[in-house]
C-alpha cells in the first residue's frame, strides 16, 4: 500500500529512518541502535519489548528528543529532530511531547494539580479546564489534586504523571516501564487508562516495558534485539507476547 | 576508616574545594595578620639596632619630674657629661617640629606619620642618618639643611633646590644640601626628616642654649651599665640616662605601636571571616551527610557502630582541615606581602626584607582553622550516627527527624537572649566598653539568630517570592521552603558579614550626624582654624596674628592636654573664658567669665562622680604640679572634654603649644571671602594651619569617618565573600540533590534559561533573607550602641535607609553572581543521566 506524503505527516506521529547509537568505541563499542527503521502510527498504542540491553530505552530516548542519534534521522510529524538545537529540541518536549517514566515522575514540592500543568506553566499557558476536568476525572484523582507527592500512593503517582502527559494534549506520549514500579493491581490500573486515553480520546502512546502483560495492552508490540527490530504483533495478548519473546529468545 | 574517608573526600572534589576554601580564606588572614605584625617588628628591630648600634648611652630629661614645656637639658650638662670617666665621645642634639612646604605652599606628609625636625651630629657612630657620597652632604651651617631621601623622591627635590620650612617661629627657606638615609631605607616609617646644624636647630625649635638628648660613646671596655650609673651621678633630677638599648627599644615600641595596631585589626576581621566559614563548613557537612544517608547506613547495615560513623565523619573534616589551613598558612604570607605593599604605596615605609614568619604564626593559624572546622562538622558528624542502618535499604533513604520546632525557639531565644545581655553589659561596663564581652555577645547573637532564623525562612521566602512569576519562581520559593534549616543557615553566613557593615553605615552616620549637630549647635563662630599636623597644633603666634586681623571681631582659641585626677588621666581643655561663649557654646551653667582658676566639669560626669558644685577636688598636672580647685559649674558639650580649666591655667601648667583649634567670628559687615582672605594672609607662615567655614569643618569630619567606613567595608567584604562561597556550595549541593527533578523538569520541556533562572531566584531568596536579617541586626546593635554611647558626644542615632537598601542591593546581585556556577551547572545536567533508572 502507497500512502500520499501528506497522509504520511498525518498518520504517521514519530517515526525513525535508518537510527544508530553507538556507545563507547573500539574493542568495547556497543551499538544500542543498529539501523532502525520504525513508525508509530497516530492513535495507536504501540509497545516496544525485548530483554535488556536490547536498545528500547535509547529507541525512546532518541524519538522523544533526549538523546540524539549518531546515524539516521527521527522526525516527530514532519520535524527532524537532528537539525534542532537543544533549545528548540526542548520546546518540542514542551509543546507535542508527553512523557511517564518509571519513578522519579513528580516535583516533590508541588502538589498532584501543579504537577499535572507543569509542562503548561513551565510555557506559560493557562491551563483549558475543560480538558483538565476530563483529564482528571478519567483518572479518578479529583480528590488527591490537593496533595504533595509524598501523600500520594504509588499508583496516584504514576496516574498524576499520566494527567500530566495527557494535559498538553500532546502528539505522542512517551512511556518508560510506567507500572514497573507498581503493584499489579495499580498496574492493571494505570495501563487500563492508557489504554483508555488512546481509544477515546484518540491519544497517541509509544511504551518501552519488559512485562508481557503490559505490552498486551497495546494495539501492537514491536521486538528489539541487539538494536535491531526484530519483529512486530498486532492485537498482543499477554500469551502470544510470551510465546514471542521465548522464540526470540529474550 | 580514614581511607574511606579520603574517598569520601575525593568523591565530592568541587564542593571540598569550595569549603576548604572558605577555611583557606579565613586561616589566611589570621597568618597573615601575624606575619605582618611580626615582619614590622623584626624589620624595625633590625633597623633600629642597626642604626643606633653605636650608642652606648643617651641622656635625656625626665618626663615626670620637669616642668610642662621645659622637657629639656640644659647645654651646660654636655660638657659635664664629657668629663665622665668611660666616656669617650658625647654629643647633644635637639629635634622639634620641621614641616616641609611645596612649591605650592601646601605642607608635605603629616597626615599620621610625624614631620621630625632635628639637629645633624657629626660623630658618624652616633648619628643614626647617614648620607651617601652620590648624595650631598652634611648640613654645616646656618640656611641648610639635609632631608630625607624618600621625600627628596616624593617632591622631586635635589641637592641644590630651596625648600620651606616651617617650625614654631615661623617658615624660613633652606638650601638642600644633602639627602639622607636611615640606616639602609630612605626615611623613617613614612616620617618627613630634616635636618639641620645644632645652632640653628636650636633657634628654629625654639631651645637656644638647650638641648633635647645627649648620646654617649663608651670607652673601649667599659660596661654600658657602669657607664649610666657614673653618668648619672652628674645629672640634675630632670634628666635621665639610659642605656642605648632601652633608647632603642622605646624607640621602636613608638613605631611598631602604631603600625602594629593595624595587624591587630587586622586579627579581629579574620576571627570574623573564621566565624562566618564556620557556618559555610557546618552547612556543607549537614548536607553531605544527608545526601550520604544510604552509604552511612550501609556501613551501620555491616557492622560499623553509631559512634564509628561519627568519627568517619570528623575524620574527613580533619583532613579537609589540615589541607585547607596549610593553604591557609602559606596564602596568609601571600596576605601579608599584599598588605606591606600597600601600607609602602601609601607612603608608611616599611623597611625591605624578608617576611618574619614564626613558629608561633603557623601553630595558631593551623590550630584556628583545624578547630573551627572540627568544631562546626562536629553536629553534622553527630547527627550522621543517628541515621539507622535500616535507611539502607529503603529506595529514597531514611529522612532523620528533624528536632521539634519548639525546641528550637526555646535554644535559639535564649542565646540570642545572653548574647544581647552580654553585649548591653559589655558595652556598658563603668570603665569604657569590655571588647571581649561585646565580641562574645555578638557570637552568642549571632548563633541564636542562627537558631531562630529556620523559622523565618519558610514565611520571608514566601514573601520575597510573591513577586517571582511563573513556574520558575514558585519552584524556587517552594526549594527554599522545603529544607528550612538548610536556607537558613546559608542565609546565617551572609547575615554576619552584612549585620557588620550594616552597623558600620549606622555607626558612621549616627557619628556624622552628631558631628553636624554639634557643629551646628554649639558653634556660632564663622571660621575654625586647626592644624593639618596630627602632631603638632596651632601656633600660639599664629592665634595672635590672627587676633590682630580687624576683620575678626573675637578669635579664640582651645586647648587640648590632660591632668590627673585621683590617678586617673583626664582630658582637660583650656579655653579663654571672656571670648569663648561667642565662638562656641559649651553650654555652661555659669558665665564663663566667672571661671578664674578653677573647674568646670561636664554635668553627666560630676553626677557620676558624685561630686557638687562648690566641691574641692585636687588635680595632678604633667610634671608633679598639683593644685586643688574648686568645681565653679558645669557644662554639656562633650565634644572636646569632660573638663574646662581657663586657657591662662593650662598655658602655665601642660603647656602653651597644644592648641587644637581656634575660632573667629567675621566683623559686621565683613564678607565670609574677606575673612578667609585675612586668615589667609595672617596665616602665611604657618602652613600646616588650615582656614575652615563651618561647612568646610563638617565636610572634613564627614570625609575622615568614610575613610574609616570604607577601611572596614573593605575588610569585612571578605566575611561577605566567604558567605558567598557558601551560598554557592548549598546550591550545588542542593542541584546535586535534585539531579532527578531537574532531569524531569527539562525532560516535560523546561529550557536552560528556565533551569537557570529558576537557581538564580533561589540564590536571591537566600541571599535576601540573609541580608535582611543582617541588616536587621546590625540595626538593633547600631541602635544599641549609639545609644549606650550618647554620654560620650554620640548623641543623634542616625539610620542611613539609602545605605541599607544599598547593601540590601548589593547582597543580591552578589547572591546572584554566587548562582552563577551552580546555575550554569544546573542547566548543562544530562538529562538522560538525571532520569535513568539506576
Amino acid at each position: 500500500m502507497t500512502l500520499a506524503p501528506e497522509r504520511v505527516r498525518v498518520e504517521v506521529a514519530a517515526r525513525m529512518k535508518g537510527g544508530v547509537k553507538v556507545y563507547g568505541s573500539g574493542g568495547t563499542e556497543v551499538r544500542a541502535l543498529d539501523g532502525v527503521d520504525i513508525g508509530f502510527e497516530q492513535g495507536h498504542f504501540t509497545a516496544i519489548m525485548g530483554p535488556s540491553g536490547s536498545g528500547k530505552s535509547t529507541l525512546l530516548h532518541t524519538l522523544a528528543g533526549l538523546d540524539s542519534l549518531d546515524g539516521g534521522s527521527v522526525y516527530i510529524g514532519d520535524v527532524e529532530l537532528g537539525s534542532l538545537n537543544d533549545r528548540k529540541l526542548t520546546m518540542l518536549r514542551r509543546e507535542r511531547l508527553g512523557f511517564i517514566f518509571q519513578a522519579f515522575n513528580l516535583i516533590p514540592t508541588l502538589s498532584a494539580e501543579e504537577n499535572i500543568t507543569l509542562p503548561l506553566s513551565i510555557a506559560g499557558v493557562k491551563p483549558d479546564a475543560e480538558w483538565f476536568g476530563t483529564v482528571v476525572d478519567m483518572l479518578a484523582l479529583e480528590d488527591r489534586l490537593h496533595h504533595r507527592p509524598t501523600e500520594l500512593s504509588g499508583g496516584e503517582q504514576q496516574r498524576v504523571a499520566a494527567a500530566r502527559a495527557l494535559v498538553s494534549r500532546p502528539e505522542i506520549i512517551f512511556a518508560d516501564e510506567p507500572s514497573g514500579n507498581l503493584d499489579s493491581k495499580s498496574g492493571t490500573e494505570l495501563l487500563e487508562f492508557m489504554r483508555t486515553a488512546v481509544r477515546e480520546l484518540g491519544q497517541t502512546i509509544v511504551m518501552v516495558t519488559h512485562d508481557p502483560l503490559a505490552a498486551s495492552y497495546a494495539d501492537r508490540v514491536v521486538f528489539l534485539a541487539d538494536g535491531k527490530v526484530v519483529d512486530q504483533m498486532d492485537d498482543p495478548t499477554p500469551a502470544s507476547v510470551i510465546d514471542r519473546t521465548k522464540i526470540l529468545g529474550g | 576508616m580514614i581511607r574511606t574517608a579520603i574517598k569520601g573526600l575525593a568523591a565530592n572534589r568541587v564542593r571540598m574545594t569550595l569549603t576548604g576554601l572558605s577555611i583557606v580564606l579565613g586561616v589566611a588572614f589570621v597568618s597573615g595578620s601575624f606575619v605582618f605584625t611580626d615582619t614590622i617588628n623584626a624589620r624595625f628591630e633590625s633597623l633600629f639596632t642597626d642604626v643606633y648600634a653605636g650608642v652606648d648611652a643617651t641622656v635625656r630629661p625626665d618626663e615626670a619630674t620637669s616642668a610642662p614645656g621645659e622637657a629639656y637639658l640644659n647645654a651646660n650638662l654636655l660638657t659635664e657629661v664629657r668629663q665622665v670617666e668611660g666616656v669617650e665621645v658625647a654629643v647633644g642634639s635637639v629635634g622639634g617640629f620641621a614641616q616641609m612646604i611645596d612649591s605650592k605652599g601646601k605642607p608635605i606628609g603629616g597626615q599620621g606619620p610625624p614631620t621630625l625636625g632635628f639637629s645633624w651630629v657629626d660623630e658618624p657612630a652616633l648619628n643614626s642618618f647617614t648620607i651617601s657620597e652620590d648624595n650631598g652632604r652634611a648640613p654645616t651651617a646656618a640656611g641648610e639643611v639635609a632631608i630625607d631621601v624618600a621625600t627628596a623622591e616624593s617632591q622631586d627635590l635635589a641637592v641644590g633646590d630651596e625648600i620651606d620650612i616651617q617650625t614654631i617661629g615661623g617658615i624660613d627657606t633652606f638650601i638642600i644640601v644633602g639627602l639622607a638615609s636611615f640606616g639602609s631605607e630612605d626615611n623613617l616609617a613614612g616620617a618627613t626628616l630634616s635636618a639641620f646644624v645644632l645652632e640653628q636647630a636650636q633657634v628654629l625649635f625654639d631651645l637656644e642654649g638647650k638641648l633635647s638628648a645627649i648620646d654617649v660613646l663608651a670607652v673601649d671596655g667599659v660596661e654600658t651599665d657602669a657607664l649610666v650609673a657614673e653618668i648619672s651621678t652628674v645629672l640634675p633630677g630632670t634628666a635621665e640616662v639610659v642605656t642605648g638599648e632601652q633608647q632603642t627599644q622605646e624607640q621602636l615600641d613608638q613605631v611598631t605601636e602604631g603600625l602594629g595596631f593595624l595587624g591587630t585589626a587586622l586579627l579581629a576581621f579574620a576571627g570574623i571571616a573564621v566565624f562566618v566559614g564556620a557556618f559555610v563548613i557546618q552547612n556543607t557537612f549537614r548536607i553531605t551527610v544527608a545526601q550520604r544517608v544510604r552509604e552511612l547506613a550501609l556501613l551501620r547495615a555491616i557492622g560499623a557502630t553509631g559512634s564509628q560513623v561519627t568519627v568517619l565523619v570528623l575524620i574527613e573534616a580533619a583532613i579537609l582541615a589540615v589541607v585547607a589551613s596549610a593553604v591557609g598558612v602559606l596564602a596568609g604570607i601571600g596576605v601579608a606581602e599584599l598588605i606591606k605593599m600597600a601600607m609602602n604605596a601609601a607612603g608608611l615605609g616599611i623597611p625591605d626584607g624578608p617576611l618574619t614568619i614564626e613558629a608561633r604564626t603557623i601553630i595558631v593559624s593551623m590550630a584556628v582553622g583545624i578547630s573551627v572546622t572540627l568544631f562546626a562538622a562536629l553536629l553534622p558528624a553527630r547527627r550522621a550516627s543517628s541515621i539507622p542502618p535500616v535507611a539502607a535499604m529503603s529506595a529514597t533513604g531514611a529522612r532523620t527527624t528533624p528536632k521539634s520546632l519548639r525546641t528550637r525557639a526555646i535554644v535559639g531565644s535564649t542565646l540570642t537572649a545572653a548574647g544581647t545581655v552580654a553585649m548591653t553589659f559589655g558595652l556598658l561596663l563603668e570603665n569604657g566598653a569590655s571588647l571581649p564581652l561585646v565580641a562574645a555577645g555578638a557570637v552568642g547573637l549571632f548563633m541564636g539568630m542562627s537558631t531562630l532564623a529556620p523559622l523565618a525562612a519558610g514565611p520571608v521566602a514566601r514573601l520575597l517570592s510573591a513577586p517571582m512569576r511563573g513556574i520558575t519562581g514558585k519552584l524556587a520559593k517552594e526549594n527554599t521552603i522545603r529544607q528550612p534549616r538548610r536556607t537558613a543557615s546559608t542565609a546565617s553566613a551572609l547575615m554576619i558579614g552584612v549585620a557588620l557593615v550594616a552597623f558600620t553605615s549606622i555607626f558612621a552616620a549616627s557619628i556624622k550626624a552628631s558631628v553636624t549637630d554639634t557643629l551646628e549647635g554649639s558653634f556660632p563662630a564663622d571660621l575654625a582654624f586647626a592644624s593639618t599636623n596630627f602632631s603638632v597644633g596651632v601656633s600660639p603666634v599664629a592665634v595672635e596674628e590672627l587676633a590682630a586681623q580687624e576683620e575678626f571681631s573675637v578669635v579664640s582659641a582651645v586647648s587640648a592636654g590632660s591632668f590627673e585626677i585621683e590617678d586617673v588621666e583626664l582630658k582637660v581643655v583650656g579655653v579663654d573664658p571672656s571670648t569663648v561663649s561667642r565662638v562656641y557654646d559649651l553650654g555652661p551653667s555659669i558665665e564663663l567669665s566667672e571661671l578664674g582658676d578653677d573647674l568646670l566639669v561636664q554635668e553627666d560626669v560630676l553626677v557620676s562622680n558624685g561630686w557638687s558644685i562648690g566641691d574641692m577636688i585636687t588635680v595632678d598636672y604633667p610634671g608633679s604640679v598639683s593644685d586643688s580647685v574648686e568645681i565653679v559649674g558645669t557644662f554639656t558639650d562633650a565634644t572636646f572634654a569632660n573638663y574646662v580649666i581657663a586657657e591662662e591655667v593650662f598655658f602655665e601648667n601642660i603647656g602653651d603649644d597644644q592648641i587644637v583649634i581656634a575660632f573667629a567670628r567675621l566683623d559686621e559687615g565683613v564678607t565670609l571671602e574677606d575673612g578667609r582672605a585675612a586668615a589667609d594672609a595672617a596665616l602665611s607662615e604657618f602652613a600646616n594651619v588650615d582656614v575652615n567655614t563651618k561647612s568646610d569643618q563638617i565636610a572634613q569630619a564627614e570625609a575622615q569617618v568614610d575613610q574609616l567606613v570604607a577601611l572596614f567595608t573593605g575588610l569585612l567584604s571578605l566575611a561577605l565573600v566567604i558567605a558567598l562561597l557558601g551560598i554557592a556550595n548549598t546550591l550545588a549541593l542542593s542541584i546535586v540533590e535534585r539531579t532527578r527533578e531537574i532531569g524531569l523538569l527539562r525532560a516535560v520541556g523546561m529550557t536552560r534559561h528556565q533551569v537557570r533562572q529558576m537557581v538564580r531566584w533561589e540564590a536571591l531568596i537566600i541571599a535576601v533573607f540573609g541580608a535582611l536579617l543582617g541588616i536587621l541586626i546590625g540595626s538593633a546593635i547600631g541602635f544599641g550602641v549609639v545609644t549606650s554611647l550618647a554620654d560620650d558626644g554620640l548623641g543623634s542615632f542616625a539610620l542611613p535607609a539609602g545605605q541599607l537598601v544599598i547593601w540590601l542591593v548589593v547582597a543580591a546581585v552578589a547572591g546572584l553572581i554566587a548562582s552563577l556556577g551552580p546555575a550554569r551547572k544546573a542547566a548543562r545536567l544530562d538529562v538522560l543521566k538525571a532520569i535513568s533508572y539506576e
